[in-house]
């Protein structure tokens, strides 16, 4: 658990390059920092291994001050990724990854072992690059090196500063899943600065916007998303990036929530009259015409009514009862997967409760492509 | 005398050759090594040290760029002649080449690397002694070839303050008019940088750690 607390930061003492930032990082969860250069991100990060130090404020590191320790004692204790990697080129990969363990007066046996291990962690057959020098190899290699070497006294922290900023697309995409997998296995408290925002979006488990110093927002990739704290933020995500993300949208961000419902009591003529003045096809029938969300009962669309001959009969008689739902939560990808298995063309949300709160109709889905792709035109 | 060729007028002083020679090798061998004792440690002061950096580089160069001739006379009032005097002026030739490459070597080490190490918790030392000295280490020695070449012709001067060497040869044949002795002094003392030239630079490459080594081979090949 790292707490920084009223951090403020000068490099004059006129300007405050951090002012007073609180940030609450949980054990074992990815923190990243994201916002334009100039932000406060690096330093924030690098006042945590106290390569700046911060003119005021505390940095507690599980409930103690981190001064109380040596800079060097620290530094041994938390990993450091750096966007230029910065290994050494006159050592071989093993001796890269076994500086600190060397340092520190592990036995030969002992540093070996543990750079196999973490070579084959990271995906680098040990008997292949053990031996070999980092000029030898790829950007995606020497960092994938990098990170092995931060690993190699097993610290519970990493510090990452735009590790993959550098890398070439795919290798970035691969080596941030292999980041999320290593993490899964490992459960490191990570912070991880970045001005990437799809990669704070994929990585974090928390993202923390800054700018001027300051921490605008301090959320989950979904809040974030869904509820920017304000303007720069909302414009930093990218107005359009939630519509693009369907991984983070959820049934109750496209339903329709106008939602038009009918008592089971009704007779097929009201229920007509309602379908013409609401232009609708369909209405969900419940139990009483209440503003309160109520589970829904049936359906029943304009042919059902046409083709009923009785004037009398009430909706609750006639109405379709085999239907399929989703909860508000279920994921965009779910929503699409069902509408396309029970080739449906409405389909009801429910809450928690099992009430109808909104309806997902063809016209929805093609509202979000809409909204897409109208973003980007407009971004262009 | 006149009459016997360069090679028999060699081979009549053989032995006088020889110790001139030895001597000549003391005499740089001696200033070089001070200088490097010296040089080196500055080199590393001043790459940590902006403040004294311009003043230190600055006294080295002059030093340098006083014609030899006029230092070695400057150097007669205050230290006499003969073969400490010598042995201070040529040190003072070989400190410049040696701060500076020192200094560049030190100073070009990609600050990403010194950063990361210090990151992962290396301390100065460590960083020093692990980082960035083997890394500059050609460099370095870059600097200790340049000197001790230089120091060797240089050398020759000092023969006028009495520090004998290769150079006593050579102003004893400008004062007798006989070329076969200019040229026996001459030629051994070129032979002689051309030598520990080559002999120094496969010491560099010996010195020069061999991730850097075929990092460099990569770059030719490309």
């Amino acid at each position: 658990m790292i707490e920084l607390v009223n951090i403020t930061k000068s490099y004059d003492g006129k300007i405050n390059v951090i002012e007073d930032l609180n940030l609450h990082i949980d054990k074992g969860e990815i923190v990243v920092l994201i916002g334009e250069s100039g932000c406060g991100k690096t330093t924030t990060l690098r006042m945590l291994n106290r390569l700046n130090e911060p003119t005021s404020g505390t940095v507690m590191i599980d409930g103690e001050d981190y001064t109380k320790m040596s800079k060097i004692e620290l530094r041994r204790q938390l990993g450091y990724v750096i966007q230029k990697v910065g290994l050494m080129p006159h050592l071989t990969v093993g001796k890269n990854i076994e500086i600190i363990p060397e340092l520190k007066g592990w036995d030969k046996k002992k540093r070996k072992d543990r750079a196999f291990e973490l070579l084959e962690l990271v995906d680098l057959p040990p008997e292949d690059y053990y031996d070999r020098y980092p000029h030898e190899l790829s950007g995606g290699q020497q960092q994938r090196i990098g990170v092995a070497r931060a690993l190699a006294v097993n610290p519970d922290i990493i510090l990452m500063d735009e590790p993959f900023s550098a890398l070439d697309p795919i290798t970035r995409e691969q080596l941030q899943k292999e980041l999320l997998k290593l993490q899964d296995e490992l459960e490191k408290t990570i912070v991880f600065v970045t001005h990437d925002m799809d990669e704070a979006l994929k990585i974090g488990d928390r993202i923390a916007v800054m700018k001027d110093g300051k921490i605008l927002q301090y959320d989950t990739p979904e809040e974030i998303l869904k509820n920017p704290a304000n303007d720069f933020v909302e414009y930093f995500v990218g107005k359009d990036r939630l519509w693009k993300s369907p991984e983070m949208l959820k049934a109750e961000d496209i339903m329709h929530k106008s939602l038009v419902t009918v008592g089971q009591k009704r007779s097929p003529a009201q229920v007509i009259e309602v379908m013409k003045r609401k232009d609708m096809e369909i209405l969900f029938i419940v139990e009483k015409e209440t503003s309160k969300p109520q589970p829904p009962i049936g359906y029943i669309t304009r042919d059902n009514l046409r083709e009923q001959g009785d004037h009398n009969v009430k909706m609750s008689k006639i109405c379709n009862k085999d239907f399929v739902t989703v909860q508000h939560d279920s994921k965009m990808t779910d929503v699409l997967r069902i509408m396309e298995d029970n080739n449906a063309r409405y389909l009801p949300v429910l809450d928690d409760d099992g009430n109808l709160i909104g309806m997902i109709t063809t016209a929805s889905i093609l509202n979000l492509i809409t909204k897409a792709v109208v973003d980007e035109e407009e971004s262009q | 005398m006149n009459d016997l060729n360069f090679f028999q007028f060699v081979a009549s002083r053989y032995e006088e050759l020889l110790g001139l020679t030895l001597q000549h090798i003391q005499i740089t061998g001696l200033a070089v090594l001070l200088a490097i004792l010296l040089g080196v440690p500055v080199g590393i002061w001043i790459s940590k040290n902006k403040k004294i950096r311009s003043p230190i580089l600055g006294i080295a160069n002059i030093f340098q760029t006083i014609p030899s001739l006029a230092l070695f006379g400057l150097i007669i009032p205050l230290l006499g002649t003969g073969y400490v005097p010598s042995v201070f002026v040529l040190f003072l030739y070989a400190l410049l080449p040696i701060i500076k490459n020192t200094f560049i070597g030190i100073n070009s080490v990609d600050e990403a690397i010194i950063d990361a190490g210090r990151g992962m918790g290396m301390t100065s030392k460590q960083i020093l002694t692990k980082v960035e000295i083997p890394l500059a280490l050609p460099v370095i020695m870059g600097g200790i070839r340049i000197s001790t070449v230089i120091n060797i012709g240089t050398a020759t001067i000092a023969a006028l303050i009495g520090a004998g060497g290769l150079g006593e040869m050579i102003f004893k044949g400008i004062s007798m008019a006989s070329n076969n002795m200019v040229l026996a002094g001459a030629v051994p003392t070129a032979l002689l940088a051309i030598s520990v030239d080559k002999l120094l630079g496969m010491f560099e490459t010996k010195l020069t750690p061999e991730g850097i080594t075929s990092q460099k081979d990569d770059v030719q090949n490309k």
